[in-house]
């Protein structure tokens, strides 16, 4: 459990550029969910994770997770940082290894793991986000951007943690590799019961994938609630710059033309189900 | 720590100091820094002190503020003390082994403290009131009479503004590569020299390659747009001197004045 109570975070505090990225934020996520975070940019989701992830310490406000206090003076930090992975935003810039192989087993070394149990999270994460063995002996700096993205997420998911957090982890990939990775990380958090939190511009994505969705808007808590109950405020998530998922859209459109339609669908295949259940009853 | 790096830092403002041509504040500097060493007394420093504090203040940029840029040199400072300290000959104050501290050793340590500091103030007061471009283009016009015997000095200042434009570029880069490998549970903390001269490597690697990503997209970039030299390029902000400048010059002429009559005055007395 991810216990965040009145954090705030202030970047360059008292200067003239002061800037409070994350304002009065309680939260409550609970072990074993899929979380979805949205905000525009700017309204400190990043800030959020990173203090989650036990990188940067609020400004104040406590942390806990599964009842450990971060940054309390019984609280080991490195140990922490084990329990939770974040993928930053493009983390391409954090390769640095000699091959791809030993840029993935980065992690996993730290953790001070056994050779033989290296070998095995390394061969399990790239072959999790696509990574081929062929590439392993690589240069990451030979690689297609794409695939550096890959490395990078395998890097984090190597360390296997029980909280996972991505910040926008398929910005700027092809449309088949996001689907097959966040495809992946559905799988993973099934198998292994992981927290994930997933931050992602896409209303798509976040519709099918999480369980609960965190909305953020100018540093603030604007929403927090299952994922069908965020997207019946289309008015409000609108007003703070986001939307709803287009299928949503297009339900509400029927709607309003008169089709009866039920409330709060929020994919494809809600939709289908639903228009299917109301065509058979049209037809008897 | 990265956030305590003031240098090239613009603090904006509309201040009399902020207002002044940047020409005028670069070699108001320069004789500034050359007082310094010229100061050979207490008095003397005290009379550096009031000004530089007089300056400060009416640059009304937050004394914190300006402060914060001395915390990086703090360590060179201590080290250029002890070494003025105990390496000076003279009369012995203090004797243990053969560490041996004396009369002039203490005072030479102490004007050398007072020297660097000042120096610091004086330098990082500059830089934040002066933005970067001000800056460069106050070096290229006080270096122009120079390019007839061929100085660069439109490519010299232009270097120096893409070096200072990329200050906080790359401390922001080095901020979240840090905050990658941290991610990953690198360790900066603990171990012996060499094993956090090791852990360095993640962050360093990372920041080399994006520099010179970043150097060869900005070079790109300028040979698009058909960037070439200097000549004949006209300026958006012509620099012009006006009245505050005439004050400026003012007041440090008649600093360096009080100066070299502090200097007379304790030689006269006999005051250190
Ligand atoms: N390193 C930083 N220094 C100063 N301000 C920052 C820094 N990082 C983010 N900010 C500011 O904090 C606010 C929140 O940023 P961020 O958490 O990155 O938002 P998001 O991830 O939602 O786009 C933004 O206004 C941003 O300008
Ligand atoms: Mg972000």
């Amino acid at each position: 459990m991810i216990k965040l109570s009145d954090i705030c975070y202030t970047y360059m505090s008292d200067g003239p550029f002061e800037k409070a990225a994350v304002k009065n934020v309680n939260l409550t996520l609970n072990s074993g969910e899929f979380i979805g975070l949205m905000g525009h940019t700017g309204s400190g989701k990043s800030t959020l994770i990173q203090m989650i992830a036990g990188i940067v310490k609020p400004t104040s406000g406590k942390i806990a997770i599964d009842g450990q206090e971060l940054y309390a003076k019984n609280c080991d930090m490195r140990k922490m940082r084990f329990k939770t992975g974040l993928v930053m935003q493009y983390p391409e810039y954090q390769l640095f290894e000699e091959t791809v192989f030993k840029d993935i087993a980065f992690g996993p070394s730290n953790m001070g793991l056994s050779e033989d149990e290296i070998k095995r999270r390394v061969f399990f994460a790239a072959n999790l986000v696509g990574i081929g063995d062929e590439l392993l002996e690589k240069s990451p700096f030979e690689l297609s951007g794409g695939q550096k993205r890959r490395v990078a997420i395998a890097g984090v998911l190597a360390m296997e943690p029980e909280i996972l957090i991505l910040d926008e982890p398929t910005a700027g990939l092809d449309p088949a590799g996001r689907d097959e990775i966040l495809c992946k990380i559905k799988d993973m958090h099934q198998r292994l019961g992981i927290t994930v939190i997933l931050v992602s511009h896409s209303m798509e994505d976040l519709a099918n994938l999480t369980d609960r969705i965190v909305v953020m808007n100018h540093g603030e808590l604007a929403m927090f609630d299952k994922t069908a109950e965020i997207f019946k405020h289309s008015e409000e998530l609108k007003r703070i710059g986001l939307s709803v998922p287009q299928i949503t859209e297009v339900c509400s459109r029927l709607s309003e033309a008169g089709f009866p339609i039920a409330e709060g669908i929020y994919t494809v295949e809600m939709a289908r189900a639903e228009i299917e259940r109301i065509l058979k009853s049209e037809k008897s | 720590m990265l956030k305590d790096i003031t240098l090239g830092q613009y603090f904006p403002g509309k201040s009399f100091i902020h207002n002044l041509d940047p020409r005028t504040k670069i070699l108001c500097i320069v004789i500034y820094i050359t007082v310094i060493f010229l100061i050979k007394s207490f008095l003397g420093y005290a009379a550096l002190a009031i000004f530089t504090a007089l300056c400060v203040f009416s640059s009304k940029i937050p004394v914190k503020f300006v402060l914060r840029g001395l915390k990086p040199i703090m360590m060179f400072v201590a080290i250029t003390a002890l070494f003025n300290l105990f390496l000076t000959n003279g009369r012995v104050a203090w004797q243990w082994g053969f560490l041996t501290i004396t009369y002039e050793g203490i005072t030479l340590a102490i004007f050398m403290v007072l020297r660097l500091f000042f120096l610091v103030l004086g330098t990082s007061l500059l830089t934040l009131t002066t933005s970067p471009i001000a800056l460069t283009d106050g070096i290229e016009n006080l270096l122009s009479p120079l390019k007839r015997i061929g100085v660069p000095a439109h490519e010299l200042a232009m270097m120096m503004t893409i070096a200072l434009r990329f200050v906080p570029t790359l401390l922001e880069e080095t901020d979240k590569i840090i905050k990658a490998q941290t991610a990953r549970g690198a360790d900066f903390e603990s171990g012996n020299l060499i094993s956090r001269a090791k852990a360095m490597i993640p962050i360093l690697i990372p920041l080399f390659i994006s520099a010179f990503r970043r150097a060869d997209d900005l070079a790109v970039a300028m040979e698009c747009r058909c960037y070439r030299g200097g000549e004949n390029r006209t300026r958006l902000r012509a620099l012009k001197m006006s009245y505050r400048d005439g004050f400026g010059f003012g007041a440090i002429i008649l600093f360096t004045a009080i100066i070299i009559l502090t200097n007379i005055l304790s030689g006269r007395l006999g005051l250190v």
